[in-house]
């Protein structure tokens, strides 16, 4: 087991590495430099004053051979375009990712499996239907469609949220604040994550239901709703959580755009501003986080696999 | 047993158990009604948009300053948008955008993820742990980045945004199609076809893809859903298909503004997105279970 | 006619007397005094204004925390005392001295002194590697001198009657003794963006990245006491949603980048609508590097084919008004309107572009020697220049142009129009202080590597510009830029579109406000209050 940890620990790093390869050579094809730099109303002395400051005279592969020496020790730059160090922003910002993502997370995990029970018990029944209808629609709705039309509705219409922002001024430490705020865009995101959870667990409980063990069960008798939990519903958690590493994915992708949305300061929007900035060290980190976070969480998935699953066997 | 007689009794067991299949098939397809409308719904939807402008020809690109947010007329039929075009042929030719973009960057995805899956799969070995490492590093970039950083270094132009897009999810495509192809593999007529001899390409092509296709073909069907729905935030980000061009997205994303002033210019778009995604995913799942009847 | 200019003045006296005495009644008036104001503003300031990265999203925060040697006038922007309290140029022109306040501290209760504004100039502005904003502009200074604790002399190499005007314009005094010995002064990320030393009427009270910035009263502020217990700046980086956010209350004050959006406003009593004039010019540079639009008539139809009021209602609900020059209305004392005007007129730009030599060719495109008036126009997702340019793109196909539009992303744009000068024509924006000194966006020195984005060449023009630098009396500057302004208007070295209204939507409640333009208005916050 532990050297099996160790050699997914080794693949994870091959793997930070490859993608810190791809991302920098990629962003420094992008035509433009640092917006700091390369402005509309920057004469062509102060651009190229500020470039050399940003050591953006040498050779990219120069560039990308110092980042890496320095990236190893652990010092991922400073930031063209804030001036602080990248760090420093990721460590402001990943918290906030984490708890929309965690939020987002929960609420799709619980309401998916959820639903996804009601389907298969009722397999093909209106419930099943109902609840494919909410998923197919969850998957069919532009996630920034949604929240646009969330603002309108709760913070414009009805003032019972607030359109954007994490919290407001002053009140820092107020939890009631800032779950509001962080309803909308967790809900939005919630919902567009959740047809995954919802289908996995009904085709897992339905699988399971089919198993040798469920069909004794149920010849003994036993009420569909009981065989259900009893011994269906711990078995059909294994497919669930595998999923779970999935949806961690799409749950940063999907956070980009919904970040942008409620104006959420977190790594999505960081990353955008720092794309659309050319803010190479910072884009560099935040990928870069992202993909750690994803290696790290498809790792606990696969030992949580294992643990739940003795079946599975990792050599 | 000569070789001949094991081959032709080796196709004849293959045809009974594809005619066997096929009769099944279609006795599923018939439980799937949904997924019939959704797939009426996607033919009439592309000879709108496709055949639609030889009916209706007002330009979609034609500005008028003076004829801005105007509500349907004769002349327009949908009304005008903020640049006084015409909604109805906006609402077509980004509709061939979309589609477009949603199709083609599927068969991008699919193309690579086919090709490394496979040939992940069926080669096993070196070509397996190398191309399924790749796999996990794309896996591993949430697909966003990725995408951001591509089309933030290629620009926005239609075809990077269609590879970027298709890029964007051939490493799931691909891990699905390698499952399956070693599960195949395994399969006697497959390793019998080997022993008699076929060539690596034929044997892949005649007995392992018929194996796959089901898979693929689900995979594909919801792949471009999700195309179209990626190129729709893409262009909330301002990094979709770009204007002068129209696409069900950069519409959208330009309707924002017009909130207050004109919602039906959010609502058409908006509409026609959701209700192609949704169609594409309704057929989707319905071919999964009409391949898969366990689901 | 003598007579209106009397007038003019004596309506100014009065606008001034009705000011003085609004805020007379208001300061007579009760105000609420933990009154707290919340704006918007779309990323991360940057805490120095001279910082590269402080642009649009600081400027306004930065002109509150740092005062200025000069501010503008709130009546007609002219220079008025700020840090200064007096100026003068010496008679050749060739160095400005300026007089400091005595009184004035900075936030930790240092002295604000002459060493300040060496500091701020000999060390930071003026040090070229350090590249910092609008250091170009102050290129006629060779540094500044110090002659006693509040007197500084600016030395010149040439005559720079506008400066008073520059140092007007988001030019904030830098702490000497806070920001010596730092290796960049302008990169010191404890002070950019945390707490900064300041000498304006509030300081930093809490900057939380991504979130917002709140500001409170700074105590050792040496001018009236400000009015409110905080200002805070929500960081909402869609304007959109700072719209939304407005109608859903959570803001005092917006301002509209995209006038489509006041239609939603209309729906909450408690908010108005406030239009500013403001020296702004929105413009379409044709490359003159190329020759087939050398010919000034070329570039005349170009302007005469575009219906600019039907673009100023689509594109900006009407909240502008059509350009003749770089001189806005706004400089009431330059601004000339009798000069070519070339208003819509699609049959006269073809008859222009016929006796240029351009005649329709077989596929419909103008054409000249072969060679077709086929023009790339890039644009940037920025603001509105996108559909601005799709409406110009369509009056130039009507007489037979072809223009190629292509939209790319806002850093590339800049990096091929504004780098490369790789463009035919292009749409886009100045935005510059309230002097008639625009010389940076046309004289010939600043083509290929400076704000001369059409790398317009013209001695005549050029030389101009030096007199209007050099003049010392303002009858004397008024012939020169007239004269500037009549030349522009024929040569059309840009194709002015239109001045734009700066619109901000605010909340009723809010008091002591300076309506004339947005900098003016922030370098007077410690008037603001909030009624009770």
């Amino acid at each position: 087991m532990t050297s099996y940890i160790l050699r997914r620990l080794v693949l994870g790093a091959v793997v930070l590495w490859l993608v810190s390869v791809v991302t920098f050579f990629l962003i420094h094809l992008a035509p433009g430099g640092p917006s700091s730099a390369v402005s509309f109303e920057r004469t062509a002395e102060e651009r190229e004053a500020l470039l050399k400051q940003f050591g953006l005279d040498e050779p990219v592969v120069v560039r990308y051979g110092k980042w890496l020496l320095s990236a190893v020790q652990g010092d991922l730059g400073v930031s063209y375009n804030q001036g602080l160090p990248v760090a420093l922003l990721l460590k402001q910002r990943l918290p906030n990712t984490l708890t929309l993502g965690l939020a987002a997370l929960v609420t799709a995990t619980v309401l998916g499996i959820l639903l996804g029970t009601v389907a298969a018990v009722n397999r093909n029944g209106w419930l099943d239907h109902v609840v494919s209808t909410i998923t197919t629609l969850g998957m069919s709705i532009p996630g920034f469609w949604l929240g646009i039309v969330a603002i309108i509705l709760f913070a414009v219409e009805l003032r019972w949220l607030p359109a954007s922002g994490i919290v407001s001024s002053g009140k820092a430490g107020d939890l009631v604040d800032r779950l509001k705020h962080l309803a909308m865009p967790a809900g939005v995101l919630a919902f567009t994550l959740m047809p995954n959870v919802v289908r996995v667990t009904r085709s897992a409980l339905l699988e399971v239901s089919r198993a040798d063990f469920v069909r004794t069960a149920r010849g003994k008798g036993l009420a569909p709703g009981t065989v259900l939990f009893k011994h269906a519903f711990k078995n059909a958690l294994v497919p669930v959580l595998a999923v779970l590493g999935l949806v961690t994915t799409a749950l940063f992708s999907g956070s980009v755009v919904i970040e942008s949305v409620f104006g959420w300061p977190g790594l999505g929007r960081l990353a955008i501003e720092a794309a659309n900035g050319r803010d190479y060290p910072v884009i560099l980190g935040a990928t870069l986080l992202a993909g750690l976070v994803v290696v790290v969480v498809n790792l606990l998935v696969d030992l949580l696999y294992a643990a739940v699953d003795p079946r599975i066997r990792h050599e | 047993m000569s070789d001949a007689t094991a081959s032709a009794l080796l196709h004849e067991a293959e045809d009974d158990a594809r005619k066997a299949q096929r009769g099944r098939f279609w006795r599923r397809v018939r439980r799937q009604p949904l997924g019939v409308i959704a797939l009426i719904v996607l033919v009439l939807l592309a000879a709108a948009v496709w055949l639609g402008p030889l009916v209706y020809r007002t330009a979609p690109n034609r500005t008028d300053a003076r004829n801005i947010l105007k509500a349907p007329s004769a002349a327009h039929l949908l009304g005008t948008d903020e640049l006084g075009r015409d909604v109805l042929a906006r609402v077509l030719a980004g509709g061939r955008v979309s589609l477009s973009v949603g199709l083609l960057a599927m068969v991008v995805g699919l193309a690579i993820g086919m090709l490394a899956g496979g040939l992940a799969g069926y080669f096993r070995g070196r070509v397996e742990v190398v191309v399924m490492r790749l796999v996990d590093v794309f896996m591993a970039i949430p697909n966003f980045f990725l995408i951001l950083v591509v089309v933030t270094a290629f620009g926005n132009h239609p075809v990077t945004v269609i590879v970027t897009v298709g890029i964007g999810f051939w490493a799931q495509m691909a891990r699905v199609v390698h499952a399956e192809f070693v599960k195949v593999r395994g399969f006697e007529f497959v390793e019998a076809a080997r022993a008699l001899g076929a060539t690596h390409p034929r044997t892949m092509l005649r007995h392992v893809m018929p194996q796959v296709a089901p898979q693929a073909i689900v995979l594909a069907s919801l792949g471009v859903g999700w195309a179209i729905l990626t190129e729709a935030g893409l262009s909330y980000l301002g990094l979709g298909i770009q204007p002068p061009l129209a696409s069900w997205g950069n519409m959208l994303q330009n309707a924002q503004s017009y909130l207050w002033l004109k919602p039906e210019l959010a609502i058409y778009p908006g509409l026609f997105i959701a209700v192609t995604v949704l169609a594409f995913n309704v057929l989707g799942n319905a071919l999964r279970d009409v391949f898969d009847p366990r689901g | 006619m003598p007579p209106i200019r009397v007038r003019f003045k004596l309506l100014r006296l009065l606008t001034t007397l009705l000011a003085s005495m609004a805020v007379v009644v208001a300061s007579a008036q009760e105000y609420d005094p933990n009154g707290s104001l919340t704006f918007a503003t779309n990323a991360d300031p940057t805490l120095n204004p001279w910082n590269a990265s402080a642009v649009i999203e600081s400027n306004l925060i930065n002109t509150i925390l740092f005062d200025q040697l000069v501010r503008y006038d709130p009546t007609d922007l002219r220079p008025a005392p700020g840090l200064a309290e007096s100026w003068e140029t010496a008679a050749d022109g060739l160095s400005w001295t300026f007089h400091l306040r005595q009184d004035a501290t900075w936030s930790d209760g240092e002295k604000f002194t002459a060493d300040d504004v060496v500091f701020t100039f000999n060390e930071a502005i003026l040090v070229k590697e350090l590249g910092a904003n609008r250091a170009s502009t102050f290129t006629p200074v060779d540094r500044v001198v110090k002659v006693d604790d509040y007197t500084v002399v600016f030395e010149l190499n040439r005559p720079f009657s506008s400066l008073p005007y520059y140092l007007a314009y988001y030019s904030g005094m830098l702490p000497e003794h806070v920001l010596k010995g730092a290796e960049n002064p302008l990169m010191v990320a404890s002070f950019n963006k945390g707490q900064p030393v300041v000498t304006g009427p509030y300081r930093v009270g809490e900057f939380v990245s991504g979130a917002y910035v709140k500001l409170v009263p700074n105590e050792n502020y040496w001018g009236p006491k400000p009015k409110l217990a905080s200002i805070t700046f929500n960081i909402i980086p869609d304007g959109n949603a700072q719209v939304a956010q407005l109608l859903a209350g959570g803001l005092d004050m917006v301002s509209i980048t995209n006038p489509a959006l006041l239609a939603g406003v209309s729906r909450n009593p408690d908010l108005e609508v406030v239009r500013q004039s403001q020296n702004i010019w929105y413009f379409v540079a044709l490359n003159l590097d190329d020759e087939r639009f050398q010919d000034a008539r070329v570039r005349q139809a170009l302007l005469s084919a575009i219906d600019r009021q039907a673009m100023i209602e689509a594109v900006l609900e009407g909240y502008g008004v059509e350009a003749t020059g770089p001189i806005a209305p706004l400089l009431q004392a330059f601004y000339e309107t009798d000069v070519a005007h070339w208003p819509y007129d699609p049959e006269g730009a073809k008859a222009l572009l016929a006796e240029a030599g351009w005649t329709p060719g077989a596929d419909g495109i103008l054409q000249k020697d072969g060679q077709r008036l086929s023009i790339d126009m890039p644009t940037g997702q920025f603001g509105y220049l996108v559909p601005a340019t799709l409406l110009v793109q369509g009056y130039w196909e009507d007489i037979g142009v072809e223009v190629k539009v292509e939209t790319i992303e806002w850093n590339a744009f800049i990096q091929k129009a504004v780098v490369n000068r790789d463009y035919d024509a292009m749409l886009a924006w100045w935005s510059t202080p309230p002097t008639p000194d625009q010389s940076g966006y046309f004289a010939s020195s600043a083509a290929v590597t400076g704000n001369n984005i059409p790398n317009y060449r013209n001695p005549e023009l050029d030389a101009l510009w030096e007199q209007g630098r050099a003049a010392t009396t303002l009858d004397e500057q008024i012939a020169v830029y007239r004269q500037v302004q009549e030349i522009i208007a024929q040569e059309l070295p840009y194709l002015f579109l239109w001045y734009p209204d700066m619109i901000s939507v605010r909340n009723t409640r809010i008091g002591g406000m300076q309506d004339i333009n947005s900098a003016a208005n922030f370098q007077y916050s410690f008037d603001w209050y909030v009624k009770p």
